[in-house]
């Protein structure tokens, strides 16, 4: 085979690889919202939310569930992660990584603050207090906030594809949020703290990956994508929990009642779905760049409504159904694009 | 023994601003931090080219492995640091050399 030929299959491998990844997230981040919605209704997260709100009011019992739900999922990821890790002979390097804190990790554990207590809890809050499917629709819009940050933050280009498949995948997400939004205004209940972690999520997860990216940049990115949870882990259980137990919930004692098979299972499955989504998200920025690596991913809304269709049997509404076919129409705009435009993905 | 991270280490060798054929770079990373075998071979390459996709080395020349003195019948490249690789080296607190 002669240099050209081999150029072109070489940079086309390059690209489908990074679209392979982006669509590996799309599928685990879907599967996700499975035993996310399920774990709100077993215990001991059923029993605390009741027992909390009958002193503090639903909204607050609402946040500290999820907070607690939010912590251990970030632990079952990071337990997952320390796996993935151990079978990628890669315990070395997240030690070296780690040492670098300025230039390196400190952007990993600043990606943690809005991915965790921003992006994960927003999306519990969500699950738990609308449903999964809303859950999964309204963070859709991130893909906005984190092209725009990584346009003006380190100059990554932007092609008018691409720009094109952005907007009509946003076009989708507001198509499926505004069509439950407009129903319940129209009966009158609008669970507003829903709302606020649906929004929550979108901007968190925006903001994560741009500041991801920097530390991306010179790093591997299943050690990032570790250090990333490891920093969730300091947040939740060495700062927000025990200074909710110090205010007086009662984390601790429903925390150690989290050990029990069924939901031990479920957070477990959690942690593996999480997880992975990460290592196939992080693993396709660097190949096709952090906008079209979120764009592409950005189909788990879409896998998201299908699991959640097939396991528990909720029929969508029709906005859900035209925005998620919307959402697969971007995502193919940014598909289809030249090999040629990819070559160099950033200015120089 | 090599104790900085392995992209770290690849701007660094890159920052004499000379063209390094990836081969050369991947078997130099691997004795540095005792590495063996074709999948730690894969796996220095797959940085080199997450770098370059990130800007920070630019492909200069490309030819076919014919001899298999990497991968046989695979691409060989060519890489430069770019400016904006330097920028990012010297972020990473790497002696400029």
């Amino acid at each position: 085979m002669d240099l050209k030929a081999l150029k072109k299959q070489e940079s086309k491998r390059k690209i489908s690889k990074g679209y392979m990844w982006a669509l590996f997230c799309a599928v685990f981040w879907g599967i996700w919202y499975l035993p996310g919605t399920v774990v709100w209704v077993l215990n001991p997260f059923d029993e605390m939310y009741g027992v909390i709100a009958e002193t503090n009011g639903d909204a607050v019992s609402l946040v500290v569930t999820a907070v607690l739900i939010t912590a251990f999922n970030a632990l079952t990821v990071m337990l997952a992660l320390m796996v993935w890790n151990g079978v990628l002979q890669k315990f070395g390097e997240l030690g070296r990584t780690l040492k670098e804190f300025n230039p390196c990790s400190k952007w990993f554990f600043l990606a943690s603050i809005f991915g965790g207590p921003v992006a994960i809890l927003g999306s519990f809050m969500a699950m738990g207090f609308i449903g999964g499917a809303f859950a999964a629709v309204a963070a859709l819009l991130y893909p906005v906030i984190g092209s725009v940050l990584a346009y003006y933050w380190y100059g990554e280009k932007i092609t008018k594809r691409a720009a094109i498949g952005i907007l009509v995948i946003i076009l989708g997400g507001i198509t499926i949020f505004g069509g439950g939004l407009i129903t319940e205004l129209g009966a009158g209940e609008v669970p507003w703290i829903g709302y606020l972690g649906g929004l929550m999520a979108a901007a968190g997860w925006g903001i994560e990956g741009a500041i991801a990216g920097k530390g991306l940049d010179i790093a591997e990115p299943d050690v990032g994508l570790t250090l990333r949870f490891v920093g969730e882990n300091i947040i939740w259980w060495i700062l927000i929990v025990p200074i909710l137990a110090i205010v007086g919930f009662p984390m601790y004692s429903f925390a150690f009642q989290a050990f029990e098979p069924l939901t031990l299972l479920v957070l477990i499955f959690a942690g593996i779905t999480f997880g992975f989504c990460y290592v196939c998200w992080y693993k396709s920025f660097p190949l096709i760049g952090v906008g079209r690596g979120q764009g592409i991913g950005n189909l788990y809304g879409l896998c998201a409504i299908i699991f959640i269709f097939l396991f528990f049997g909720d029929v969508p509404q029709w906005t859900i159904l035209l925005g998620g076919a919307l959402c697969v129409a971007g995502s193919f705009i940014m598909f289809t694009e030249e090999a040629g435009e990819l070559e160099t993905l950033r200015g120089e | 023994m090599g104790n900085r991270p392995l992209k770290f280490r690849i701007l660094e060798l890159y920052l004499d601003e000379k063209e390094h054929w990836n081969y050369e770079i991947v078997s130099k990373i691997m004795e540095e931090y005792g590495m063996k075998g074709d999948y730690h071979r894969d796996s220095i390459n797959f940085d080199i080219i997450e770098l370059a996709s990130g800007g920070m080395l630019k492909d200069v020349e490309q030819k076919v492995d014919e001899e298999g003195i990497y991968k046989k019948g695979f691409l060989l490249h060519k890489y430069v640091i770019t400016d904006f690789g330097k920028v990012r080296g010297s972020d990473a607190c790497l002696r400029y050399v």
